[in-house]
């Protein structure tokens, strides 16, 4: 935390109005600021005590506008996107980049043509790499098409859940590519150009070093810093540091995001893997999380949050379903041995940690549900913010035992708005695709949640997934089952004290009250007025990090 | 393709069937191999201290030519780092986690730079995998690592009756038509040759139909060629024998190509040309003991050669 400095003046920020997110005092006309932390919020007739015995400062550049709590999404994945950030975006969905913004692109003839319109644009010597391909909206592209673009330039168009990807012609030479390995695997197809799966552990051979260099990953790296700022976030829970390689995601993190034009704070939860280990290196692992928070620096931040992994991810279509089961027969897939799970769980749980957990399917919230019910009954703890993540699938009762053990939930609602018609046709069937992310029964049973975007997996923009969260209108204009909707004060909540909630930080962040970090995000207009209908429009002016102001350049 | 390319065999299985066992049983063992095994988690193999000749960071390398890598980072990479070893090793046994599909490991052996895919071995422990496969959350994985498995190997039957092991038997093998080979493992001893490529050291082996070997569970048989042979009888003879023949290896002549080598593990196989200059135009072939086909195997085998003299 900043250090007292007593003798510096007190900054006054007025503004049009104030939400606190404190159900005391919901409404307020200022912020009076020290040190980078918050005084006292009120008017300026109340905070008189403090103004008539204190040097301060008036700072009405909010006069206009409206200051909320700085922004917060507890589960994105800054070095996932740093790989991706440098690619052209070629999703079925818009974008609003900082540095563009991308319209959808959404039927093959759109994305062969945006493939040429890159193809003309890029520099000689550049590969072109194209993520956001989906057979849904785009069909089959194969190598050919490709070749037609360029015989010369490198291109992969890359899969909107990565795990496949198509080349031309020009990749194989650039290269070097082994051809005979290449038509010897099966999950490479030569012909069509096309990597899935363990192919892409092949392509990853030559294309490695190439993408995880470390220019192009800092460079990555600095668009993400990009991305949150816009986004208007001031706190982002990084939801799996360390899958990269522990030491060189530090190194690459600590450099690009620890410098003083960093306007926001990142939460690690480590990745507590360790799927075929023993109850010994179970413990070996809990010992080196504890010690992670050494580390720390000011903005760079590990705790007692961990994360865990359930079943597959829901983008590939690999969680776990209970009967029926996928539309198509196809199965999901473990990412921990449900017998590890428990396992390692427990040794978290009695070692006082934070646990989240990535699960996607009913019969993944299953498995997590009732390995927590084992640890309650075994070891009983009050207040332990064990947190569902993604939460894509679920079943009604689930949420009644989610709630009975005292569990909360980070929810990755834009999988409503991307993929409700895309799974309900071929993934799911109606009834579970229109109840996708269930946000409605956990107001309802009083659990807390926040909604996250998983960035890249949904746009990093809080009041977007806000917006989703209690409109639940898909990409298509449908409506989702309209029971899963929530209030605007609870969709507000999922992206500000609720969110501090889920990482442990509601006492320092998340709502405007005294004693807490100076961190606000500035809108043009206050949420509560605009209604649930345009929270996605609300223009942002930038934020305010430990009392310092920064704009968003437009 | 005159490149030797290294055989690589995938062990699967779910936790608790035997994986770990079976690897300290390899890294130890008389085959007189030097494997690279790739394995997930160094802490639950057993390796005696004095068989250990160095340990370095992802790797121990052992006195008998044998080395232990754990996969801490990707399997590719890790493959790549023992296909770099000088010399190469003799074969490369890779654990698939508890929770994989083995078929899918399997893909990086077969289609790797430098590597050809041996066998897919699915070790299921005999008490367990019948619950197992009812099981909510598992079920339909460990059906599915059965199923990808060329051979199966029951574990821990000295604790099942006999009775019950022929029923699971029959359960694997109705589960489709791609389910391997079945064979019985009791306190822990895998015989090396189910796991391993070794059945190809064909000079080692004695003339033609004797039976080299008598085991409780195999035995290996190797048949020479006066001749070069016909590919089309080769190709409908390694098609059409069951799967009571667990493997065949050898160098073969045939008409107008030249030397290829045949492998054949379970039902999959492949013939590739080869530049090996040795003379040997014979296969090994080890079979379920009492395999009655292979009478049959050495009356075909002898047809062919009474044609040609």
């Amino acid at each position: 935390m900043t250090i007292d400095r007593p003798s510096s003046a007190i900054k006054v920020f007025t503004a049009r109005r104030v939400r606190t997110m404190e159900h005391s005092q919901p409404i307020a006309e200022a912020v009076a600021v020290r040190d980078g932390r918050i005084v006292e919020v009120g008017t300026l007739e109340t905070m008189r005590p403090w103004l008539d015995n204190h040097p301060h400062e008036i700072d009405d550049t909010f006069a206009d506008h409206v200051i909320m709590p700085g922004f917060i999404d507890p589960h994105l994945h800054p070095s996932m996107a740093a790989v991706l950030l440098p690619m052209e975006f070629t999703t079925a969905t818009d974008w609003s980049l900082p540095w563009e913004d991308v319209g959808a692109v959404a039927s093959r003839v759109e994305l062969l043509e945006r493939l040429t319109e890159l193809n003309d644009r890029l520099e000689a010597d550049e590969p072109l790499f194209a993520w956001g391909h989906h057979p849904i909206w785009h069909g089959e592209i194969d190598r050919l098409q490709l070749n037609d673009i360029s015989g010369t330039r490198p291109i992969v168009v890359w899969h909107r859940g990565y795990h496949l990807f198509i080349v031309n012609d020009a990749f194989y030479a650039w290269l070097d590519v082994d051809m005979d390995a290449a038509r010897r695997h099966p999950q490479v197809d030569v012909e069509r150009g096309a990597f899935f799966e363990t192919g892409l552990g092949f392509a990853m051979r030559y294309l490695g070093p190439f993408l995880l260099g470390s220019e192009r990953f800092r460079a990555g790296l600095d668009r993400m810093r990009q991305v949150i700022h816009h986004g208007g976030q001031t706190t982002i829970g990084d939801a799996a540091f360390g899958m990269y390689g522990f030491e060189r995601e530090w190194e690459h993190l600590n450099d690009v995001m620890e410098r003083p034009d960093t306007p926001f704070r990142i939460q690690f939860m480590v990745a507590a893997m360790n799927p075929e280990g023993h109850e010994a290196s179970d413990r070996s692992m809990v010992e080196h999380i504890l010690q992670l928070p050494e580390r720390n620096t000011h903005r760079l931040r590990f705790s007692d949050h961990v994360k865990m992994f359930a079943d597959g991810g829901f983008f590939a279509e690999l969680m776990q379903l209970g009967f029926p089961g996928h539309l198509d027969g196809r199965h999901g897939e473990w990412m921990t041995p449900p017998a590890r799970f428990e396992e390692i769980a427990r040794s978290l749980w009695n070692a006082g940690l934070k646990i989240h957990v990535h699960c996607t399917g009913d019969n993944g919230i299953e498995l997590v549900l009732q390995t927590l019910e084992k640890l309650q009954a075994e070891r009983p703890r009050f207040d332990h913010r064990f947190t569902f993540e993604h939460f894509g699938i679920s079943r009604p009762q689930q949420v009644d035992r989610l709630a009975a053990l005292g569990a909360i939930a980070s929810v990755q609602v834009y999988y409503v708005y991307e993929l409700s018609r895309a799974f309900a046709d071929h993934t799911l069937g109606y009834e579970r695709s229109s109840q996708i992310s269930r946000l409605g029964s956990l107001e309802r049973a009083g659990v807390r949640f926040a909604v996250h975007s998983d960035y890249t997996m949904a746009p990093a923009r809080p009041l977007n997934n806000a917006w989703v969260a209690a409109n639940r209108i898909n990409e298509s204009g449908e409506v989702m089952c309209p029971n899963e909707r929530i209030s605007l004060d609870a969709a507000m909540r999922a992206i500000t004290i609720n969110a501090a909630y889920v990482l442990g930080l509601e006492n320092e962040i998340g709502s405007l009250s005294w004693g807490k970090m100076a961190d606000f995000t500035i809108l043009d207009a206050d949420p509560y007025d605009v209604g649930v209908e345009g929270l996605n429009e609300i223009p942002i002016w930038g934020t305010v990090f430990e009392g310092e102001k920064f704009a968003i350049e437009t | 393709m005159s490149e030797r390319r290294v055989p690589v065999t995938v062990i699967g299985g779910y936790l608790g069937a035997g994986k770990t066992t079976l690897i300290n049983q390899l890294l130890a063992g008389r085959h007189g191999r030097r494997l690279a095994i790739l394995v997930n988690d160094f802490g639950s193999v057993n390796i005696d201290a004095g068989l250990i000749a160095s340990h370095d960071g992802e790797t121990i390398s052992l006195e008998n030519g044998c080395i232990c890598c754990s996969l801490a980072d990707s399997l590719g990479d890790a493959l790549d780092a023992v296909l770099a070893l000088d010399p190469a090793p003799d074969q490369i046994v890779i654990e698939a986690s508890g929770v994989a599909d083995p078929a899918k490991v399997a893909y990086y052996g077969q289609g790797w730079p430098g590597c050809r895919l041996d066998a897919v071995v699915v070790l299921a422990d005999a008490e367990m995998i019948r619950g197992l496969s009812d099981d909510q959350f598992v079920g339909e994985l460990v059906t599915r690592q059965l199923r990808s498995g060329d051979v199966v190997a029951l574990t821990k039957t000295d604790l099942v009756p006999d009775s019950s092991l022929d029923e699971l038997e029959a359960w694997i093998n109705t589960m489709d038509e791609t389910s391997g080979t079945v064979v019985r493992v009791a306190h822990g001893l895998v015989d090396h040759r189910v796991v391993l490529d070794s059945a190809g050291d064909v000079a080692n082996f004695g003339s033609t139909g004797e039976s080299v070997d008598a085991h409780e569970l195999f035995e290996s048989v190797v048949f020479e060629f006066s001749s070069a042979v016909e590919r089309e009888w080769l190709e409908s003879a390694l098609e059409s024998w069951s799967d009571q023949i667990v493997r065949v290896k050898g160098i073969i002549a045939l008409v107008d190509e030249g030397r290829h080598l045949v492998h054949r593990v379970a039902k999959r196989w492949s013939i590739e040309p080869t530049s090996d200059n040795c003379h040997a135009n014979s296969l090994v072939v080890v079979a379920l003991s009492g395999a009655t086909e292979l009478s049959q195997i050495a009356a075909d085998v002898k047809r062919v050669n009474l044609l040609k003299d």
